[in-house]
C-alpha cells in the first residue's frame, strides 16, 4: 500500500512539469501586452514600459522565460513575484485558505443534501417524492449559477436583514467566519448537489436490485441493515470518484461565486491574472490546482480499498 | 466605505489608478486641494507664488509624518526625484515631464540616464522648496493636488535605493489617516485606518475609524449598501442606478465625472476621414441623449465639449455639431463623399459593446452606410493595429484625466507632441491649436491661461479631430449611518466632512 501511494506521487512529477509548461506557452501565447495593460487607456512611457519588461524577464524568449519560472521554484520554492511586486505565494496563501474553506462547505453541504435526497428519492421510487426532488434537481441543474447567486444574495442576505434585522448570511466578504461561507458554499455546490442527487439515486437503485440484497433480505436482515450496510456501501463507489473529482471542480469553478459575494479566493485571482497575463500567478494557480487534483484522486482510489475489500493496490 | 483592489503596492509615485490613489488620498495630505469653485487652494502648503509660471516657489506649513517627525521640503524633492528617474519605473514619472532637468533623469527608451536628480528641483530650507519648469506652465498648481505630488519620507526608500515592500503595505504619510496595520494586498479584504492626532487640518466630527472594504464586484458592493454593511459607495453599478434612486432617496448622487468618451478618427491612416464635414456627418448622426438614457442608464451624459462639466473651463452646448440632426447629417456626409462603409473598433474588455453598437445603428439608419463593429480583445490592440497602419477605422476612446485642469483634455490628446508618446492616438497636428496651447501656458493668471484653452478647444469643435459622445458621472450613494458625503475633483471623499447621522 505505502509502495503504492509512493510511486503514484512520484508520477505526479511528470505531470505537473507538463501542466505547468503548456498553461506557461498558454499564457504567453495570450494577445496584448502584458505591461501596456497596466496602464489602462493610457499610452505607457516608453522608457518606463522598458525597464518593467527587463524586470519582468518578457524580452526573452519562451523557453528561457520558463526556465527562470521552474528554477526558482524548484531550487529555491519561489512562485516569483506578480506585476504589483507581491510574492505570488504569500499572495496565494491567504487566497487558498479562502477557497478551501469554500470549496469544502460546498462540498459538505454537497455530500449532506445530495446523498441525502438521493436516498430519499431512491426509497420512495416512482412515488410524488420522487418525481419531486428529481424536478427541482433539473431545475438546480438549468438555473445558472450566477442567477442563483444574485437572487440569493438579495433574498437572504439583504432583504432578510432588511426584514428581521438578523444577520445571518453575510452579503459579501469573510467577516462573519464560517457563516460567511454557507450561502457562497450552497450556491457553489448547487449544481453538483442535482447531479449527486440522481447518481445516488440511480446508482442505490441499481444496487437494491442486486441478487446478493435479496439474499440479504432473505436472511431476515432490517432493512435498515440491508440498505444501509449492503445497499449503499456498494453504491458510495462511484459517489466516492464523483465527490473526489468534484473537490478539484469547486476549486477551480469558484470564479463566479468568489465574485458575487466578494470572496478574495483564488477564483476571482485566476480570472484577474489571466486577463493580466501574469504568468507566475496563473502558473502558480494552476500548479497548486494540479497538485489538488492528483491528491484528491489519490484518496478516492484508497478509499475503494475500504468500501469494497475485493479492490486492492499493491 | 467601498473600494476596488489597488492595482499596486500603496507607493504614492507608482498609483495612477483610482482605487488606490483614493486610499493614499486618506493616507496622505496634497499640496493643493480643490474648494467648491474648483479653484487649487493650499492645504499642506502655506503658499504657492510665482511671478512668472516658471518659477515656482512652494512653502509649507509645518506637518509632521505619522511617525512624528516633521514634514521637510526634502521630502517632496526625494520623492519627486524618485519618480522621474526613469530606472525606478514609477508609473507617474511623466508627471514630471515640465520639470527642468527631466530629461537628465528620463531621457527615454534606451537611454541611461545622466543625472540622478532633477536640477528644477531645489530645497531652499526646510519649508521651502523651489521648483524650476523647463517652460512656463500656468496650470502647475492644479497639479500639486495629484498622487503623485506626494512627499516621501526617507523611511521608504531601502538601502537598495528601491521603495521598500514593507512601505507599500503601511505608507508612513502625512494626512488625515494612518494605517493601523500593514495592507496585504490581494489578501486582506479590508485596510484599516484611525485620525492621525497630530494632523493640523480639519478632523472629521466624531468618528475616528476608517474602513475600506475590497469589492470585485460593484453589484456586490450595492447589495452590501443596501443591506446597511457598507456606508459609501462611489461606484454605483448601472445595473442599480433606476433602483438607487427609490432605495437611497436623498442617500443618492448623481454628479458630473471629469472622464470623457470619444469615437476616435484615425487621421493620420485614413484620408477617407480628412474632410472635416464627415467627421462633422458622423458626429451629427449620433443619438447621444438617447446612448446615454438607455444604454447606460443615465451613467453617462451627452457630451457637448471638450472639456467636461466637472472642470473650470467647460462651455454648455459649445460643441454643435454634437447635436443630434439626422437629416443635416446626411446631407453634410453626401456632399463631402464620406466612405461608404465604416469599421468601429473597441475593446471588448470594457462593456463598451452596447454602446458602439448603438453609434452603429445611428450611423447605419441616419446616414445610410455599412457601419461594422470591429471588437479587439484590449485596447491596445488597437493601438497596435493603428500603428501598424491595418486599421483605418473608427476606434472608440476614452480619457480620464491627471489633474483637474482644463489643459489636460488638450495637450496629451490632440498635441502635436502627443503623437507617439502621449495619447494622441489619432495622429491630429493643428498648429494653431498648439500654439494657443503653448500660450495658455504660459500665461502668468491660471484664468488668462484658461481663456486661451478655450480658444484652442474651439479649433476643436471646428475640427472634431475626435467625437464627442459622452460624459462619465459619479453616481454614489451611502447608508443612513452617515451623512454629509462629498466628492471633490478627484471623486474622492472629503472625509473631514463626514459625519456620522
Amino acid at each position: 500500500m505505502g509502495r503504492y501511494v509512493i510511486r503514484r506521487l512520484i508520477q505526479a512529477i511528470p505531470v505537473l512539469i507538463g501542466a505547468t509548461l503548456l498553461i506557461f506557452c498558454i499564457v504567453f501565447a495570450l494577445p496584448g501586452d502584458p505591461v501596456a495593460a497596466l496602464f489602462g487607456d493610457k499610452r505607457p512611457d516608453a522608457a518606463v514600459a522598458e525597464v518593467l519588461r527587463e524586470q519582468y524577464h518578457l524580452n526573452d524568449p519562451l523557453l528561457l522565460q520558463y526556465w527562470y519560472y521552474i528554477s526558482g521554484v524548484l531550487f529555491r520554492g519561489d512562485l516569483g513575484v506578480n506585476f504589483a511586486q507581491v510574492p505570488v505565494s504569500e499572495m496565494l496563501a491567504g487566497k487558498f485558505q479562502v477557497t478551501l474553506n469554500l470549496a469544502l462547505t460546498a462540498l459538505v453541504i454537497e455530500a449532506v443534501l445530495g446523498i441525502g435526497l438521493g436516498l430519499w428519492a431512491a426509497l420512495r421510487r416512482g412515488k410524488a417524492t420522487d418525481t419531486f426532488i428529481l424536478a427541482s434537481t433539473l431545475l438546480l441543474i438549468s438555473v445558472p449559477t450566477l442567477v442563483t447567486g444574485f437572487v440569493l444574495q438579495l433574498v437572504l442576505g439583504v432583504q432578510l436583514k432588511l426584514w428581521t434585522g438578523l444577520d445571518i448570511f453575510p452579503v459579501a466578504g469573510t467577516f462573519a467566519g464560517w457563516r460567511s461561507y454557507l450561502l457562497p458554499g450552497f450556491v457553489l455546490a448547487g449544481v453538483s448537489v442535482a447531479y449527486l442527487t440522481r447518481l445516488t439515486r440511480t446508482s442505490l437503485v441499481e444496487t437494491l436490485r442486486a441478487d446478493y440484497i435479496r439474499t440479504a433480505t432473505a436472511k431476515g436482515l432490517s432493512r435498515r441493515r440491508v440498505i444501509g450496510r449492503h445497499g449503499l456501501r456498494n453504491a458510495l463507489i462511484p459517489l466516492v470518484t464523483y465527490l473526489g473529482a468534484d473537490l478539484g471542480n469547486l476549486m477551480g469553478g469558484a470564479v463566479i461565486t468568489e465574485t458575487i459575494f466578494n470572496l478574495q479566493g483564488i477564483g476571482n485571482q485566476l480570472f484577474t491574472s489571466v486577463h493580466l497575463r501574469e504568468q507566475p500567478v496563473v502558473v502558480g494557480i494552476i500548479t497548486i490546482l494540479v497538485l489538488i487534483y492528483i491528491v484528491a484522486n489519490l484518496v478516492v482510489d484508497l478509499l475503494y480499498a475500504v468500501l469494497d475489500p475485493r479492490i486492492r493496490y499493491e | 466605505m467601498e473600494v476596488g483592489e489597488p492595482q499596486k503596492m500603496l507607493y504614492p509615485q507608482d498609483t495612477t489608478e483610482t482605487e488606490g490613489a483614493e486610499v493614499l488620498a486618506a493616507v496622505f495630505s496634497p499640496l493643493v486641494r480643490y474648494d467648491e469653485n474648483k479653484q487649487p487652494v493650499e492645504e499642506a502648503a502655506e503658499s504657492i507664488t510665482t511671478t512668472d509660471s516658471k518659477v515656482w516657489t512652494i512653502k509649507l506649513k509645518s506637518y509632521t509624518w505619522h511617525d512624528g517627525t516633521p514634514v521637510k521640503a526634502e521630502d517632496y524633492a526625494r520623492a519627486w526625484n524618485f519618480a522621474a528617474l526613469q530606472d525606478n519605473a514609477m508609473s507617474s514619472s511623466y508627471f514630471f515631464g515640465r520639470v527642468d532637468g527631466y530629461t537628465d533623469v528620463h531621457p527615454g527608451e534606451g537611454k541611461t540616464p545622466t543625472a540622478k536628480e532633477m536640477k528644477g528641483l531645489k530645497v531652499v530650507d526646510d519649508t521651502t522648496l523651489e521648483v524650476t519648469l523647463s517652460a512656463p506652465f500656468s496650470q502647475f498648481k492644479t497639479m500639486l493636488g495629484y498622487t503623485a505630488f506626494y512627499p516621501l519620507p526617507a523611511s521608504a526608500i531601502g538601502s537598495d535605493g528601491k521603495l521598500s515592500p514593507a512601505y507599500g503595505e503601511k505608507p508612513i504619510g502625512q494626512g488625515l489617516f494612518k494605517l493601523d496595520k500593514p495592507y496585504k494586498k490581494g489578501t486582506d479584504p479590508t485596510i484599516e485606518l484611525s485620525v492621525y492626532d497630530k494632523f493640523p487640518g480639519k478632523k472629521p466630527a466624531g468618528w475616528t475609524k476608517l474602513q475600506f472594504k475590497v469589492y470585485t464586484s460593484s453589484e456586490t458592493a450595492w447589495n452590501d449598501l443596501q443591506a446597511e454593511n457598507l456606508d459609501i459607495h462611489d461606484s454605483l453599478p448601472a445595473t442599480a442606478i433606476s433602483t438607487a434612486k427609490q432605495v437611497l432617496g436623498d442617500r443618492y448622487f448623481d454628479e458630473p465625472d471629469a472622464s470623457i468618451g470619444y469615437i476616435g478618427v484615425p487621421l493620420k491612416y485614413n484620408k477617407e476621414f480628412e474632410n472635416v464635414d464627415v467627421r462633422k456627418a458622423i458626429s451629427m448622426a449620433i443619438d447621444r441623449k438617447t446612448i446615454s438614457d438607455t444604454v447606460f442608464s443615465g451613467t453617462r451624459s451627452p457630451a457637448d465639449d471638450f472639456i467636461n462639466p466637472a472642470i473650470p473651463g467647460y462651455r454648455q452646448g459649445a460643441c454643435t455639431a454634437c447635436t443630434y440632426n439626422p437629416a443635416e447629417a446626411k446631407k453634410l456626409y453626401e456632399s463631402a463623399n464620406g466612405p461608404k462603409t465604416i469599421e468601429l473598433g473597441y475593446n471588448a474588455d470594457g462593456g463598451h459593446k452596447e454602446w458602439i453598437e448603438a453609434v452603429a445603428n445611428n450611423l447605419r439608419a441616419n446616414l445610410g452606410i455599412e457601419v461594422t463593429p470591429k471588437p479587439f480583445e484590449k485596447f491596445q490592440g488597437i493601438l497596435d493595429a493603428l500603428d501598424a497602419k491595418e486599421y483605418k477605422g473608427l476606434f472608440r476612446m476614452g480619457w480620464s484625466i491627471d489633474y483637474p485642469a482644463a489643459e489636460n483634455y488638450l495637450t496629451p490628446i490632440f498635441g502635436t507632441g502627443a503623437i507617439g508618446t502621449g495619447s494622441n492616438y489619432g495622429g491630429y497636428s493643428n498648429k494653431e491649436f498648439d500654439e494657443l496651447v503653448a500660450k495658455g501656458d504660459q500665461a502668468t493668471d491660471a484664468a488668462e491661461g484658461l481663456k486661451l484653452y478655450q480658444q484652442a478647444d474651439d479649433i476643436l469643435i471646428k475640427e472634431l479631430p475626435y467625437i464627442p459622445v459622452y460624459f462619465y458621472r459619479s453616481n454614489f450613494g451611502h447608508s443612513t449611518k452617515v451623512k454629509n458625503v462629498k466628492l471633490n475633483l478627484l471623486n474622492q471623499i472629503n472625509w473631514a466632512d463626514v459625519e456620522k447621522a
